[in-house]
């Protein structure tokens, strides 16, 4: 969305009446500022139940988890549905603060109509940062432990996490650079690469091995380095899939919901204290993320009365990678991430500059040449020809609305997931311990690998004719 | 809310999506320094702040050297962490004429108020320049766990836990500079910043009773056990926000934390030379590692801030400095002699509170300023002297004991005052013994 702070003088006095929002009235049980719409969180809540009520009953019926593991998930299920309330609660606030310092913008998917010439509050991101860091803070004091590097390693991903909400909030205040902003996660993530002391082997697939000559292979420092771009790479394309209102937090939240169901099922279906150890640390982190993005969905979903803010796809980016880091799940994050790994892909001729690259790649108002149309009578999107996956939809399946095209998004999101989850699960979560586990676990697994290199292969030719069929769709589209 | 020292009133343009407009040129007192001047800003003190700095660093080397006798492994790591802090002394300096340009572009700036009626009290000053200083020595300080080698994850915890702190409040202080929060909630802040830090200390929350007392109480040691972390949590919030308010000249909230950094790094080699226990040499250290980046850095930062000051700090310097020496002072058992540190802040503190608890009615300015002839505070701009309000804050104070002086002389006697407590508080340290009993069970071996 563009920003166009038009700045006034700030009066030493009490504040001015901004702007007053064209609310759409809801039905929703959350009070309401004067100054902006009531959020939707009825309904949010109403649609968290289709994800919540598998969680549940794979943690309470499917799986037999030990009960000091039970117990301590829940009571982090408990602190971070505390902290939905509170994000909810605090937004409103926080949005007084951040309009009378002139952090705004119009929302340019509406240009030309009433909405389009409201005062959106940005960098809301922040509340939810500041929220997410006193639940996992204060969850320590419940989960009592002697193990001092799990302490090593909470502290760690709180400092990178903290780390970041304060880059990310300092990029959305002063503006900084993109080159900059590149460097940005990496830093935040230097924490975690202190502290991290896990495993920095992978295991080469048995087809592969007479040709290295290895089974192991211990990448040591690369595998840091791995960490880091990881980092790098989870924040950044959050924040390039994104220019639909609450897209970015949707996505986040689908994401998160498969992380979560990823890590229940790991707990339940393994053998290993570190390996189920490793997932339930993962969920600790990733309820709370869960929780506080779904209370700022409900002021963000269309039509948008918040906007996030680079604060929020910064930390959401930087929070993900830190559980897949420390989870021991890096390479199913990534299968998490295909729809984002798709949107960089698409994006890189731009972003490299090979392409001429447009201010915003966003569907909107353009002259004839990109063909880029937003029109307020019939309220629709229509695609450009840049190199995103917003775009791409637009092109593939004709103009929509912006809703509906989110919708559509967050859909396919949940579509990959299904997908992921299903893959590892027919794999025998082999995957995962091909790539993170000790060898001993794997040769206890008794796992058939030859099955799962097989079914690897015939699903990554599918995933390849695919992207080939894209991509030959897509670069005829330009030469045309 | 107490301001320091400055009028914010930010005027705001709008913001081309084109390159940056030239913003207004500094009127620059040029100065024969060696650092590289930018053309918005007068050329840094660096070289004026570095010849200072030897002060400190004369003593405080031979100390580390030729005093006592450290075991080679600590002195290593020591002096890993000084020349790490060297650096980022440079970075620092480095960073602050580049942020600044992003900071006036997106008008975070102030009016010295100290200074109105001149030239200078026209120009538009950067604030909250605070965030260079803080991301720099959290940068500092993470890398250095890469060179601090240790098996000890009980001090990597404690060593996270810490920067998670101070991260922490660096980010709730830059939240303040931007988005003004009620000063109700500000005195909450630090208590939430420090919530890693207690966590997860795992130290003694017992103290000692002072001899003379223990036939009274019928204890010689009380095991505080929550009270403690209270205890230390309210020490965040006093810290933080003691050297908020003791502010308004140009370069005091900086040179007052270089002054009290500087006695803490005293107090830590003196400690770690004399004792004989490793727990507690390893907890002075610790302190060591925190505090040569932060005295570091605010040199740095200093160089701009020093009057006449180009850049502002904000309130993300002042809560940062205090929640750092604060975390340093709880990991390093000596919180005690932190607040011995720190009695010029108690005392600005307790002159303080009758305006700040509305017993007194308290203006929105409590400095040296123009003023109705009620209040007598006066700037006269011809012989550029700042007069003493009937406020209670020891800026003000100093001003009633001592009459007029200009801004420039009044920073420096109140530095001075500061140094002199600091030396007394060493001395009686030495000769005291057993006042604070607590230095007994903290560390045993101590020779006083």
């Amino acid at each position: 969305t563009e920003r166009e702070s038009a700045m006034a003088a700030r009066k030493r006095a009490s504040s001015d009446a901004t702007t007053t929002a064209e609310a759409t009235k809801l039905p929703s049980a959350a009070a309401s500022d004067p100054q902006i719409a009531p959020s939707k969180a009825g309904r949010i809540l109403r649609y968290s139940l289709i994800f919540l009520f598998p969680y549940l009953y794979l943690i309470f019926y499917h799986y037999s988890i030990e009960s000091e593991l039970k117990k301590w998930i829940l009571i982090n299920a408990a602190i971070s549905f505390a902290g939905f309330f509170l994000t909810l609660a605090m937004i409103p606030v926080a949005s007084r603060y951040v309009l009378k310092r002139n952090l705004f913008g119009y929302d340019i998917n509406k240009k030309g109509t009433p909405q389009g010439s409201i005062k959106v509050p940005e960098s809301l991101g922040i509340v939810v940062g500041i929220v997410f860091l006193v639940l996992t803070i204060l969850f320590q004091y419940f989960h009592f432990t002697a193990d001092s590097n799990w302490l090593v390693e909470y502290n760690a991903a709180l400092a990178s996490i903290c780390f970041m909400i304060l880059l990310g909030f300092v990029d959305d205040v002063l503006d900084i650079p993109w080159r900059v902003k590149l460097l940005l996660p990496s830093i935040a993530a230097l924490p975690l690469l202190m502290a991290y002391a896990g495993h920095t082997t992978i295991l080469i697939p048995k087809p592969l091995v007479p040709y290295l000559g290895l089974e192991i292979l211990d990448l040591g420092w690369v595998y840091k380095l791995y960490m880091g771009l990881l980092a790098v790479f989870c924040t950044n394309s959050i924040n390039i899939h994104a220019g639909l209102n609450g897209l970015e937090v949707g996505q986040t939240v689908v994401i998160a919901s498969a992380i979560l169901i990823h890590n229940v099922m790991q707990i339940g279906a393994s053998t290993d204290p570190e390996h189920k150890q490793a997932h339930a640390f993962s969920v600790y982190l990733t309820q709370p993320l869960l929780a506080t993005s779904l209370a700022l969905l409900s002021y963000n979903w269309y039509p948008s009365s918040v906007f996030v803010g680079d604060t929020y796809t910064y930390f959401a980016g930087m929070t993900m990678a830190v559980v897949g880091i420390l989870g021991h799940f890096s390479e199913t994050l990534l299968l998490f991430f295909i729809p984002q790994v798709l949107n960089f892909l698409l994006s890189l001729p731009q972003l490299s500059g090979y392409i001429p690259c447009p201010r915003h790649r966003l569907p909107r108002w353009a002259p004839i040449y990109s063909s880029g149309l937003f029109d307020p009578r019939t309220g629709l999107l229509t695609g450009t020809n840049d190199g995103t996956v917003v775009n791409l939809f637009l092109r593939q399946f004709g103009r929509m609305s912006e809703k509906s095209l989110c919708i559509l998004l967050l859909v396919f999101q949940v579509v990959n997931h299904t997908y992921s989850l299903f893959f590892l699960k027919a794999a025998g979560g082999g995957l995962m311990h091909v790539w993170n586990a000790i060898p001993g676990i794997l040769l206890g697994n008794a796992i058939n690998f030859e099955r799962v290199i097989v079914d690897l292969l015939r699903i990554d030719s599918a995933l390849g004719c695919c992207f080939c069929f894209l991509l030959r769709w897509f670069l005829t589209g330009w030469y045309k």
